[in-house]
Formats: C-alpha cells, sequence, structure tokens
C-alpha cells in the first residue's frame, strides 16, 4: 500500500488544482499519521513539489467543500436501496450557500446559507438551525476541523482509481479501536471534491455508499442558489438547553465521543415519553434513549439499515437503545454500561 | 349573384356550360361545393344509385384519417458509416439532457421553499411539531399494557408497536442530528486561521 501511494503521489503533484494551492503542505504538523508517506515526504522537503498527505487530501476536500461552485449528483446506496439526491453549492455576493434535496419520494429538501441550515421535510413543519453544514447524506465531519477526527481515525491514502470518468485518490480514514466502521472517500484529484463515499465494517463488508453520477465545476454559482437570497427562510430555532437531572448515566463509550446534547422529548409517533443523549465522535453519531417500559421478557434486538445500527435492550423495566453508525457490538458494550440511580 | 352561381353550379352539373373561372369559383366557395355535392347526390337518389347508406362526409373522414396515420411510412434509409458514428457520439453526450430534466425538478424544489414558508407561522417554529394526528388515550390503548394475556394477536400488536417505536427512536435521531449539528462551529474559525497561516 505505501509503496502505491509511493508511485502515484508524484504524477498527482503535477496536476494539482487551483484549490490546492491554498493548501500548503503543512509538514511538521502531519507528518506521523501518514506512517507510509514519511519517506517521499522528507525527501521531497526542499523541492517545490509536495506530496499531498492523505489529511491533507481531506483538509483539500474541506476547502474544496466551501470555496467552489459546484453542480452535482448523486445516490445512497444500502440494503438494495438507492436514493438519488441533487446538491448544487456555490458562494454568490459573499455568500456560501448550498441546496441538497432528494429526488425521489416525498419531498425533503436542506438549504444552508453561510451558518443557517434550513430544513423542508414533507413529515414537519420547515424549520432552522445554525449550523456548519447540512446533516444529511454527506457526513458533515468533511467540512469542519479534522483536528478530532485523529484523534480517533488514521487518516491513510491508498491510491487511484477512476471514479465517474475522473481520476480519483481513495483515502481511509480507518478507527483507531475496534469500536467503529471505516469511511472510505474517493476525492477528485483535479477539483479535491468527493466522488464517492463508503462506510465499511471491520469485516471489509460494505454497508452504505454514497455515489456521485454527475459533477460540474462552474466558475459562476448556478441560478439555483442565487435565488436564494430572496427566499424567505425560517428563523434559526434556539438549542434547547441541555437537560442533566436524568435518573441514569452512559458510563461507556468509545474514546473521543463527546456529549452534543441531554433532551427529554416525546416520540410523537408513537406518543411516549423519552430521555435521550446524542454523542458525536467528529464523524459517527451514537444516541442512546431511556424510557420506562411495561413489555417483559423480549429478548434484545439489533436492526440494522446500510450502516445505522439500532438496538433494543430491555432492562429494569427501562427500554434502552442504542442507535448510530456503529457496530453492533459497540452499541451493546455502551447499553450494558448504563445505570440506574 | 349568388343565386347565379347556385344556377351556374347545376347548369356545370348538366354539363352545360364549362367556364374555367366558375369552376374556380366552386373549388373556392365552399357553400357552392356542397351544393356541387348535394346535386350530385340528388341526381345519385333521382336514378337510384345510392348505396344502403349514404356517407355525406366520407371524403372528410378520409382526409382526417390520413392525418392521423403515423407518418413512419416510408422505410428509413439505412445510416451510412459516418452517420452511425455520430449517433454514437449523441448517446455519449445523452447525460446533458438529463441533466436538463434535474435543473426543471431543482426549480421545482425551490417552488416546494416558497410554499412551505406560506404555511409556516413565522417566529412559532417549533421543529418537534409533527402534522401526523396522534390517537388520543382511551381510543388506541397500547395493546402491550394486556401483554400478560399472551395472546397471538396480542403479540402480533406488540411486535408492530415495538417496530413502531424502533422507526420512531430513528428518526428522533436523525432529528437531534440536525438540531445538535454545532460540532465544527466553533472550531471552523480555529481551522481558517490555520489555513492562513499555512498560506503566508
Amino acid at each position: 500500500m505505501a509503496i502505491l501511494a509511493f508511485i502515484t503521489m508524484p504524477v498527482f503533484a503535477q496536476n494539482q488544482a487551483p484549490a490546492q494551492q491554498n493548501q500548503e503542505p503543512d509538514q511538521e504538523q502531519h507528518q506521523q499519521q501518514n506512517q507510509g508517506l514519511e519517506q517521499p515526504l522528507q525527501a521531497d522537503a526542499s523541492q517545490p513539489v509536495k506530496i499531498p498527505t492523505a489529511l491533507q487530501w481531506v483538509q483539500r476536500l474541506s476547502n474544496s467543500l466551501k470555496i467552489l461552485n459546484f453542480d452535482t449528483s448523486f445516490v445512497v446506496v444500502r440494503n438494495n436501496r438507492a436514493e438519488p439526491y441533487r446538491w448544487l453549492h456555490g458562494v454568490d455576493a459573499g455568500k456560501e450557500m448550498e441546496i441538497i434535496t432528494l429526488l425521489n419520494g416525498p419531498r425533503k429538501e436542506s438549504i444552508r446559507i453561510e451558518n443557517v441550515v434550513s430544513y423542508f421535510e414533507s413529515d414537519n413543519q420547515p424549520y432552522s438551525v445554525i449550523g456548519p453544514s447540512i446533516s444529511g447524506p454527506i457526513p458533515g465531519a468533511l467540512w469542519g476541523s479534522l483536528e478530532k477526527l485523529q484523534q480517533t481515525y488514521d487518516f491513510i491514502g491508498v491510491g487511484k482509481s477512476r471514479i465517474l470518468g475522473r481520476p480519483a485518490q481513495l483515502i481511509r480514514l480507518e478507527s483507531k479501536d475496534k469500536q467503529r466502521f471505516g469511511y472510505w472517500l474517493w476525492l477528485d484529484i483535479q477539483s479535491g471534491l468527493l466522488l464517492k463515499s463508503a462506510i465499511i465494517s471491520r469485516d471489509g463488508e460494505l454497508l452504505e455508499q454514497v455515489q456521485f453520477t454527475h459533477l460540474s465545476i462552474t466558475e459562476q454559482s448556478h441560478d439555483i442558489l442565487k435565488q436564494l437570497h430572496s427566499a424567505d427562510l425560517p428563523k434559526p430555532v434556539e438549542k434547547s438547553e441541555a437537560k442533566s437531572d436524568f435518573s441514569w448515566a452512559v458510563n461507556w463509550l468509545p474514546q473521543g465521543f463527546e456529549l452534543q446534547n441531554a433532551n427529554r422529548n416525546r416520540l410523537s409517533n408513537i406518543n411516549e415519553n423519552v430521555e435521550s443523549l446524542l454523542y458525536n465522535d467528529g464523524l459517527v453519531n451514537v444516541s442512546v434513549y431511556v424510557s420506562r417500559s411495561e413489555d417483559a421478557g423480549r429478548a434484545p434486538s439489533v436492526t440494522q439499515t446500510g450502516a445505522t445500527v439500532l438496538l433494543s435492550q430491555l432492562r429494569d423495566g427501562y427500554e434502552i437503545n442504542v442507535v448510530g453508525k456503529i457496530p453492533a457490538n459497540t452499541a451493546l458494550t455502551i447499553a450494558d454500561s448504563i445505570n440506574f440511580n | 349573384m349568388i343565386e347565379n352561381k347556385f344556377e351556374a353550379v347545376s347548369e356545370l352539373l348538366d354539363g352545360h356550360d364549362i367556364d374555367a373561372e366558375l369552376i374556380e369559383d366552386i373549388k373556392q366557395d365552399d357553400k357552392l361545393c356542397d351544393s356541387w355535392s348535394r346535386y350530385h347526390l340528388i341526381g345519385d337518389v333521382m336514378r337510384g344509385e345510392t348505396a344502403d347508406f349514404i356517407d355525406l362526409d366520407l371524403s372528410d373522414e378520409i382526409a382526417s384519417a390520413i392525418a392521423a396515420e403515423p407518418t413512419l411510412l416510408v422505410p428509413q434509409p439505412t445510416p451510412s458509416i459516418k452517420e452511425r458514428v455520430q449517433a454514437k457520439v449523441v448517446k455519449l453526450v445523452r447525460p446533458v439532457g438529463q441533466f436538463a430534466i434535474a435543473a426543471s425538478a431543482a426549480g421545482l424544489m425551490i417552488l416546494g421553499v416558497q410554499q412551505g414558508n406560506v404555511v409556516q407561522d413565522e417566529g412559532q417554529i417549533q421543529p418537534t411539531q409533527v402534522f401526523q394526528p396522534l390517537p388520543l388515550g382511551g381510543v388506541a390503548d397500547p395493546v402491550s399494557y394486556n401483554y400478560s394475556a399472551q395472546s397471538i394477536p396480542n403479540q402480533k400488536q406488540s411486535m408492530i408497536d415495538h417496530q413502531q417505536r424502533l422507526q420512531a427512536i430513528l428518526q428522533d435521531h436523525k432529528k437531534q442530528i440536525k438540531l445538535n449539528n454545532t460540532i465544527n462551529l466553533e472550531n471552523q474559525t480555529d481551522a481558517s486561521v490555520e489555513q492562513d497561516e499555512v498560506n503566508q
């Protein structure tokens, strides 16, 4: 693998796109993350052509996702089901804007203007939140700082392949422990944008993938985005106060998961009160739900859709649910670590 | 004048006076054409030469039937090699057409956004609000309360309830992610500073 990277990297260097120029390699800091590339990096340190590391590739992706005007379509494939989306992004009049829309079935649209993300769904009132990225099929982590991700994932440059008719660089984000799935990203060598992504289990099984089906990068942002300047979007909701007076606690989570929110609400579809905690490790979200249950003697169950695992367990008159894109064993360990006061 | 023309038609029918100008006039005037065919019909009836039924608009029907006929009656000339090459090129370029379809879909999308705003009450957005009507207490008590009865339908109902519950949790999980997607917000400025430093 290291040899392959060694051979292909210099080829890339000649094809560097303008976007990459904003991101000169930052070697002191990132050398350690890319064991396979240490040798060529040091050898080229004094030369003008620098070889990007896997981390720099992802940084470049993050940058390209913010500055480029692009119009793209992609398909999310999980459990033999494919969901087509269209994604427009652009910077117009100094404002960064994007739209992601589901093209099949009930209407689902997400719009982001700078830090305001608005969601339009068929079964909900439209609402806006303050956030750096649209929460959807593309992991939000790719927009932000990768500092946190580096604590839990190794960034590995693997090699080149052809995706969407374009030369692409494969970057693997592999969990440092065995508690998480791996993320594979195929990045456009020319623009740095995402061409394909996949979530791969520890056994190498493909669980979920996002395949781009069309990509055009333009000088100007798309007309539809320009119309967003005058769009009347919902006002952002205030983030609710985190609750902390739960009678239960989660005592174990894989390293790197931090509490995002604690919430007590009523699940509208089933009319039931639940308490929940939301955790995030920079890439993956995990929720833990606890509620009183009258059910008796149901065996623990795990259901999985794509990479999303949903565990259900009964204990001491409570139902515990752990949900997120994590392996079933991790979900089970989290559920087992919960204790009640 | 018109009376004269009708007479002229009658005369023409009888083969008296064949005037090129008159024939031209008859062809131009629908009424005269009609009289021409009517006079013929009258003549036919009087002579007993009509068929069992009389279809006055037969010619019209034929004309419209021809118009409705698919035009692909003539066999297409087989494409030359050059044309075949062009056809292949067109096939490769075709995805551009698909893009146009997607573009119109996006146009619809903006409409959806605007309509969505009409419904929404300004300043009162509650992401937890859901349109789906809920069964009120007493109407649809969860069967799981009677779980001890252990009857088969109850077990089935219990399973359905459980599935619904899992579905609700999955939906809530997704919503909570959306509401709390602020992970990188505070870090983002750091990242851009870092970027600037790198550029210098």
